[in-house]
């Protein structure tokens, strides 16, 4: 009887108790909602999800937060890029690969140093025509780049400039959110 | 050896009475998406011709608010036939004339809404509508290039000038942005006129105008930006205290304008240069200063050549002798000349000439004293005015801009709402292999606007003949072009020499030439523009090859100023005959050989238009066959479109 007695005041106080994981899920589902249904809209899912989630502001973050996480991950992805291209060089490498990665940096050195910053500073003040501009021009150096050095038998940036392209891409619908919402 | 010259059965001359060329289109290897780009360009074309024949006639645009200056604005379009007499627009109010008004306003071609439409550019700078002209302050800043140019905000003819204003990524892609700067102030109440900016070591940006003083005096003000870190750079402020320059003693205040960017001298110091006119020598005086606010005028010009009237936009900068790089407007040293360039008055005409600085006399020489400043080189042998060039930093280039006004009539212009277009932007080189001129060549981000290609390999071009090139539409075209002469050394006896050795008529034909291609032609050829070489034989037995593009016959309009714009172009030995040209619409830019001679023609066809306006290869020798290798691209839209501003 007392076991009894014992056992189903166990089962009360289990049943009273607040289910941790149950408590803690339902926040968590309402912020991962916001990442997923965003990212759903964008042509890369899992690089939207991947990338957003790796940024920890990205939990309490707004869709427009999301889309300045979203332009920062691409100043990050060209900046790491350049970085590369710029390790090559230093290589020196002989002339016929040195054109084409040469050129590359030229490309990349205004997209790293004006064009994303300003369009990320855009974004900040609302600015979102100008924002897609600026992102969709670093989308088509990226690209630029890429056509250049392809011919050269692979590209050893081939990962840095789709990730880019591919990120701007994300980065625009985020951005398109934004402007069909106003 | 031949004497007799070789003729095709049906020989070929450029009269309308004889419409059919003697050889069918010439095939050409093509990609299969050709075919798919012209039948999509015929759809849109379709569209677009169906959508512009539907709208109601546009009315000439007319003035708003009372013109300070042009007394053209206010008026009705009809009166014009009555004002036989009266001054080019711009006279009046101290600057060189910018239109040719004629007796023949009243003879105006009969043009539909479709027709002028055409004539619009796809991928040439020019604003939305109404009047333009000299190219003002190019620069590049935080990621963008900046164009300002002279702008009329109210009428598609020249007047109450302010500073339009557009930036771009890649010199192509314009957006255009609110208006720099407007005639708001008692020292530019007359208009808001040329200028020039300086970019300062310390990162701050200076811009030097003309300003038109309420009493129609030319000063020169100070400006810059009101906010450094807006990479747009669209708001600006004029300083306070201006003008900083007035006109000096023993030169005429409506003979003093468009400052230049200013370079550093060894001292320190800024210079700039103003152009003016002594007793009838075009002259470049020269301003120091070490803040842009306070000038010192120097005694000395840095050069002046009698006879050559008053120079406007003069422009000053140094190119390498030893390398394509462009170098800042302050270099000096061991492989560097100069490049005095002015833009005369007299002749409407931009002129140049190369030659050696010295900096601790502030002086220039020029190579060659018989082809000084205004005697010799022309920058550009068509419709060319205003030019100013800049160092981008970016690149490391020296990039040229020219202003291209109309060869219709301001009636024309007001009837079609626009005046005036930009070229596109030119790298500037200096030739080593001549040693003697400069090389101008569209910047390489005009190949960004390239579709799909056709090639065309050895055609024949017989004498006398020409030959249609099956392209599909031909209006907006990048092509290249190199041409072999058979057989010319054998024939070289046989050139008659020419006494006067200038661009004539393409119907004039030699034993040698002329042969080129005939842009924006109809294909009864009753419309054509023949852009072509012809090899002169002088009088002391030498050759010249001439660069030429004749309009006498390029539009069935009578009130269109027709002419044929040429100059010389050397050809080296080891060299062919090549020319690049960009068609745009009622634009063509030619360039021969890399770019020694550049001409730029408007032309305003009435039938060889859309559709219909087709491209040939030609060759009018009487004595030689010709073969030409072409590659030809559709080029694209640069969508130039206002800047997407909106804030949320």
């Amino acid at each position: 009887m007392k076991a009894l007695v014992c056992f189903l005041l166990l089962l009360l106080l289990l049943a009273t108790l607040p289910s941790p994981t149950r408590s803690f899920e339902f926040p968590a589902r309402e912020m991962a909602d916001l990442i997923d249904q965003t990212c759903r809209l964008t042509p890369f899912y899992d690089l939207c999800i991947s990338s957003l989630r790796s940024d920890p502001e990205s939990g309490a973050a707004d869709v427009r937060g999301l889309a300045r996480i979203m332009a920062g991950s691409v100043l990050a992805t060209a900046s790491r890029t350049l970085d590369r291209i710029q390790e090559l060089l230093g290589q020196a490498p002989d002339p016929e690969t040195e054109r084409p990665l040469a050129y590359c940096a030229e490309l990349y050195i205004p997209v790293v140093k004006y064009t994303l910053p300003q369009a990320i500073e855009a974004l900040g003040k609302g600015q979102l025509g100008f924002a897609v501009y600026g992102l969709s021009d670093a989308g088509k150096e990226a690209e630029e780049c890429e056509k250049n050095l392809s011919g050269q038998g692979g590209s050893p940036v081939t990962e840095g400039n789709e990730l880019v392209r591919n990120l701007v891409d994300v980065a625009v619908a985020i951005i398109e959110i934004l402007q069909r919402s106003f | 050896m031949q004497n007799s010259p070789s003729h095709t059965n049906a020989p070929y001359t450029l009269l309308p009475e004889d419409p059919s060329p003697a050889r069918p289109p010439a095939s050409s290897r093509r990609p299969v998406k050709v075919f798919a780009a012209t039948a999509a360009s015929v759809v849109f074309l379709t569209s677009l011709v169906m959508l512009i024949v539907n709208q109601s006639p546009e009315t000439p645009t007319e003035s708003d608010h009372p013109p300070r200056s042009d007394p053209l604005t206010s008026r009705a379009t009809t009166s014009f036939s009555r004002d036989a007499g009266r001054l080019p627009t711009g006279v009046s109010q101290g600057v060189s004339a910018k239109s040719y008004p004629s007796v023949r306003d009243r003879l105006s071609y009969n043009w539909t809404n479709a027709m002028f439409a055409w004539q619009r550019t796809a991928f040439h700078f020019q604003p939305e509508k109404n009047w333009m002209n000299d190219p003002d302050g190019p620069l590049y800043y935080m990621g963008w290039y900046h164009l300002f140019y002279q702008y009329n905000p109210d009428s598609a003819v020249w007047g109450n000038i302010t500073w339009g204003h557009a930036v771009s990524k890649d010199l192509i892609h314009w957006l255009y942005l609110p208006l720099a700067m407007v005639p708001d102030r008692w020292f530019d109440a007359g208009g808001v006129w040329t200028g020039s900016a300086t970019l300062l070591p310390d990162g701050r940006i200076v811009i030097l105008y003309t300003g038109d003083t309420d009493e129609s005096i030319q000063v020169q003000n100070l400006a810059y930006p009101a906010n450094l870190s807006d990479p747009l750079l669209i708001e600006w402020v004029k300083y306070p205290d201006n003008p900083v320059i007035v006109p000096p003693a023993g030169i005429n205040p409506e003979e003093f304008r468009d400052p230049t960017t200013a370079w550093m001298g060894p001292d320190g110091t800024w210079r700039i240069l103003v152009g003016s006119k002594v007793d009838g020598s075009g002259i470049a005086l020269i301003y120091q200063t070490s803040n842009f606010t306070a000038f010192e005028a120097q005694p000395g010009l840095l050069h002046a050549v009698n006879g050559t009237g008053m120079w406007e936009c003069v422009d000053f900068y140094p190119v390498s002798t030893n390398s394509s790089n462009g170098l800042e407007t302050s270099v000096v040293g061991p492989g560097v000349k100069h490049v005095l360039k002015a833009s005369l008055d007299d002749l409407k005409k931009d002129y140049y000439a190369i030659g050696t600085y010295d900096p601790v006399s502030d002086t220039w020489t020029p190579d060659d004293p018989e082809a000084d400043v205004g005697m010799g080189l022309q920058v550009d042998y068509g419709r060319y005015y205003a030019s100013k060039t800049f160092f981008d930093q970016n690149t490391g280039r020296r990039i040229l801009w020219g202003w291209i006004n109309e060869t219709d009539t301001d009636y024309d212009d007001l009837a079609k709402g626009w005046a005036s277009v930009q070229t596109i932007p030119r790298v500037v080189t200096f030739d080593n292999k001549t040693g003697s001129n400069i090389l101008e060549w569209p910047v390489e981000e005009v190949e960004s606007l390239r579709l799909n290609s056709t090639e065309f390999d050895d055609i024949l071009v017989e004498a006398g003949s020409a030959v249609l090139l099956d392209i599909g539409m031909a209006t907006q075209l990048d092509i290249s072009v190199e041409f072999e002469i058979e057989g010319s050394d054998a024939l070289e006896a046989l050139e008659e020499p020419e006494a006067i050795i200038e661009c004539a008529t393409a119907q004039n034909r030699t034993t040698l030439g002329p042969f080129g291609l005939l842009v924006l032609a109809d294909k009864s050829l009753s419309e054509l523009t023949p852009i072509y070489f012809h090899i002169a034989k002088s009088t002391n037995g030498s050759l010249t090859t001439l660069f030429c593009a004749d309009e006498t016959r390029s539009s069935k309009a009578l009130e269109v100023f027709k002419k044929v714009y040429g100059g010389p172009v050397a050809v080296l030995d080891d060299e062919k005959f090549t020319m690049r040209l960009l068609v745009d619409h009622s634009i063509i830019e030619s360039f021969a050989q890399g770019g020694r001679t550049v001409i730029t023609s408007r032309i305003y066809p009435t039938e060889a238009i859309y559709g219909a306006a087709k491209l040939f290869l030609f060759n009018n020798a009487t004595g030689v066959n010709v073969t030409a290798s072409l590659e030809i691209w559709q080029m694209n839209s640069a969508f130039i479109r206002p800047f997407p501003l909106e804030e949320m």
